[in-house]
């Protein structure tokens, strides 16, 4: 008995070694190797991970796209709620270690995490999405001007209203979200100068509950109903999801965040009064780094997604915004010429 | 809701003398009604006696009670059950297997199949093995959320509209509405007349769109406070939380008990979770968010009773969801809360209390000050509103809070001195 548990546990142990071996051999290439398989690529997700129907999704669908076409060695690790730093940082290490030479951090909060890893891995590729505040020679920053599409969907939010009061909901009341609250207003104020904006953070730093609590989402959003409210922009990931769920009990109307979630079949019930969604193309940020190291094209700093580069944009699924596509086309062609500068902080 | 808070004390001071006839508390709470009528006209804000703040702080105060029940059961038996956050967890998974593919009740019915999977470890670790009280807690809250999560990554990534981290959507519980009721009370509430526009108000509240869940929710109260206290296996059961030796040469199996409360205190609790996840339509990870906690505090608030805990989720809920509704309110509370603890100063005076009374009047004429003096309330600062009020409640109001006399000791058959 004893035998034979000494026996699995040496095999174990063997092929545990013989993992790590292979591991640490890849980087270098076998003979007859593709070049870009000299890629290998750790990506980090942020609170909500695949699946979260948002950011992170489209982040992942930017990975598959390169997976699929460039073929490369991928590994994926998930961020729990309400972790440290120091996790965040252990988790990019362990991708560094790992013999993952380009790195994908996914949201804003692994800023400080990146800084103290990518110090450490001069040879190693970073990429941080939503962030400039870690900067480095081996980083890239990720970032989209959220306030340009805000606009453009505050302003379908302030030709949709009949009441002249709109409402927003942010699941955390950060820098990065005001962005968005800022140039949402910007947006409404732009075709209705006097009409009202409900804004609304449902939870305050440290506590990022606020992006996964559907339940805060359709309580602040009946708030703003009940309080003449009738399109109400939900930049609250998850939490949006009870914005929507509010919206529709109350036949008012809602503008959806990240990804077009017209189309996400979580909210397939309520989807008839999401009027257009504030696309972020994350995917395309992530494959356009990838492609970017691949070709040996990498650049530090900061690259930003906006209108005009096609990284912002607004979403017109279901129809509800084609009579007045033309007008908010008009400002987008504004912007994207210059003529209307939309602000990004309060 | 702030009704409460003089409830509360009248409650306290009762144990003191005389018991009160629901006469003298049913003035109470017209008194509380109309200082928040008070407030209402002074301050404009509507919203602090709307129909559709008190159907949100009904919502968000159900899971919260949920917990405090379960927290009650527990306690009562004389078991700490610091594991109902954990509980709830497993509850809202359970809420979100069963619900999305046979429909809300299935789930509310497997989360509390789940919440009392919960129950029963938290049992079989502190009855039979005697393993401390916290501690077997805390495991329960670090082990619930990872194997929620690990089952969800297992059930629902590929489900479709589902996520690793989330359930594909759970169609609500039926909601009702009392047909004519509600319009007229509308129309009443609109008028903005002092007292009686607050009173429509709230009845309108409580009348329409209310989910058959939050009816369980108050039938299930009911129904413990009749269990616990008015039958022969109530008494039994808290005997074992104030004096289980004592119970034991009675001949009441102090075990089976002991079981029996924790089992229901997981049930409960994942109810709880149950009702978060339908209500919210969907299983989320980390979506529980602390109400586990909370509820805790509201059976600790509410002095280990049901009509204290029930009074002390309503007060949650109430806070959360002005906060959430909109920081006009929440500066309105301002003055609400300056009153009211200048009502508790008065009748601390009056009990003897001079120092409390001193100190209740001067936070209060500070709040009355601040809310004078500004004109909203800073947001970092609308987030705490429900606990810096409970916390001011706690310290000011329940001064004589009673613990069953023998929980967290653990106990043994035949070793009691």
């Amino acid at each position: 008995m004893r035998g034979v548990r000494l026996t699995a546990g040496l095999v174990a142990l063997g092929l545990g070694l013989a993992a790590c071996g292979s591991d640490t051999a890849a980087p270098g290439g076998g003979p007859g190797t593709p070049a870009a398989s000299s890629i290998k690529l750790g990506l980090a997700y942020d609170i909500g991970g695949r699946g979260d129907q948002s950011f992170n999704d489209s982040a992942a669908r930017g990975l598959d796209k390169a997976e699929a076409e460039f073929g490369i060695d991928i590994k994926e690790l998930e961020a729990a709620a309400g972790e440290t730093d120091a996790q965040k940082e252990d988790r990019l290490r362990q991708l560094a270690e790992g013999g993952y030479n380009t790195i994908i951090a996914v949201g804003f909060a692994y800023a400080p995490a990146l800084k103290k890893a990518a110090a450490d891995y001069p040879d190693v590729k970073f990429a941080l999405i939503d962030s400039e505040d870690a900067q480095g020679p081996n980083i890239a920053n990720l970032v989209f001007a959220e306030q340009e599409g805000s606009f453009l969907v505050g302003v379908a939010a302030a030709l949709k209203s009949q009441t002249g009061n709109v409402g927003f909901v942010g699941g955390v009341n950060t820098p990065l979200i005001q962005k968005f609250e800022v140039g949402y207003t910007a947006g409404v104020k732009a075709v209705k100068p006097d009409a009202t904006v409900q804004v609304k953070y449902l939870t305050q730093p440290p506590d990022f509950t606020g992006f996964n609590d559907p339940a805060k989402g359709e309580t602040a959003a009946k708030g703003m109903f009940d309080a003449g409210a009738d399109v109400v922009y939900a930049a609250a990931g998850g939490s949006g999801n009870g914005v929507f769920k509010a919206a529709k009990a109350n036949g008012r109307l809602g503008i959806g965040v990240d990804s077009d979630q017209y189309n996400l079949p979580a909210l397939a019930d309520v989807r008839d009064v999401i009027i257009t969604s504030m696309v972020k193309e994350v995917d395309v940020a992530v494959y356009d780094f990838v492609t970017s190291v691949k070709n040996d094209k990498f650049t530090a700093g900061s690259h930003v997604y906006d209108l005009k580069a096609g990284g912002i944009g607004y979403a017109t699924s279901g129809g509800k915004i084609d009579d007045i596509q033309g007008k908010i086309d008009e400002y987008k062609a504004k912007i994207v010429a210059g003529e209307i500068k939309v602000p990004a902080q309060k | 809701m702030s009704g409460g808070v003089t409830l509360e004390q009248k409650a306290v001071s009762a144990k003191r003398g005389k018991r009160l006839s629901p006469m003298v508390y049913l003035l109470i709470a017209v008194g509380a009604l109309a200082v928040l009528s008070l407030v209402r006209v002074l301050s404009g804000a509507t919203d602090l006696t709307s129909s559709g703040t008190v159907q949100a702080a009904l919502i968000a105060a159900v899971p919260i009670a949920m917990a405090a029940l379960a927290g009650l059961w527990a306690e009562r038996a004389g078991v700490i059950n610091i594991g109902l956050e954990g509980m709830m967890v497993l509850g809202t998974f359970g809420a979100g297997y069963a619900g999305y593919q046979w429909g809300p009740w299935a789930g509310v019915a497997f989360g509390l199949v789940l919440g009392v999977v919960g129950g029963l470890l938290h049992a079989v670790a502190t009855v039979t093995f005697g393993v401390d009280h916290i501690i077997s807690g805390v495991a329960i809250n670090l082990l619930a959320p990872g194997a929620a999560l690990f089952l969800s990554k297992l059930y629902f990534a590929d489900a479709p509209g589902g996520g690793q981290k989330q359930s594909p959507r759970i169609a609500d519980a039926e909601k009702i509405t009392i047909p004519g009721a509600s319009d007229l009370l509308g129309t009443v509430e609109a008028k903005r007349w002092f007292f009686v526009s607050d009173l429509a108000g709230v009845l309108r509240g409580l009348t329409t769109e209310v989910s058959l869940l939050t009816v369980l929710a108050v039938a299930l109260l009911v129904l413990t406070a009749w269990v616990l206290w008015r039958t022969p296996f109530g008494l039994r059961l808290r005997s074992c939380g104030e004096a289980p030796t004592a119970a034991e040469s009675l001949g009441v199996n102090v075990y089976r008990y002991k079981y029996l409360a924790v089992v229901a205190s997981g049930a409960f609790a994942g109810l709880g979770g149950a009702f978060l996840a339908v209500s919210s339509g969907q299983f989320r990870d980390g979506q529980t968010g602390g109400r586990g906690f909370i509820g805790l505090a509201a059976m600790i608030f509410g002095n280990w009773r049901p009509g204290g805990l029930a009074t002390g989720a309503t007060l949650f809920g109430y806070t959360d969801a002005m906060a959430l509704r909109g920081s006009g309110a929440v500066h309105a509370l301002l003055l609400l809360l300056g009153i009211a603890l200048l009502v508790v100063a008065v009748i601390q005076y009056r009990a003897g209390h001079h120092v409390l009374s001193g100190v209740a009047a001067a936070i209060g004429v500070l709040f009355a000050w601040w809310y004078f003096t500004s004109d909203e309330v800073p947001p970092e600062l609308v987030g705490a509103a429900p606990y810096v009020v409970t916390l001011l409640v706690l310290g000011l109001a329940s001064q004589r809070l009673r613990v069953p006399r023998a929980i967290g000791v653990p106990y043994q058959r035949g070793q009691g001195v």
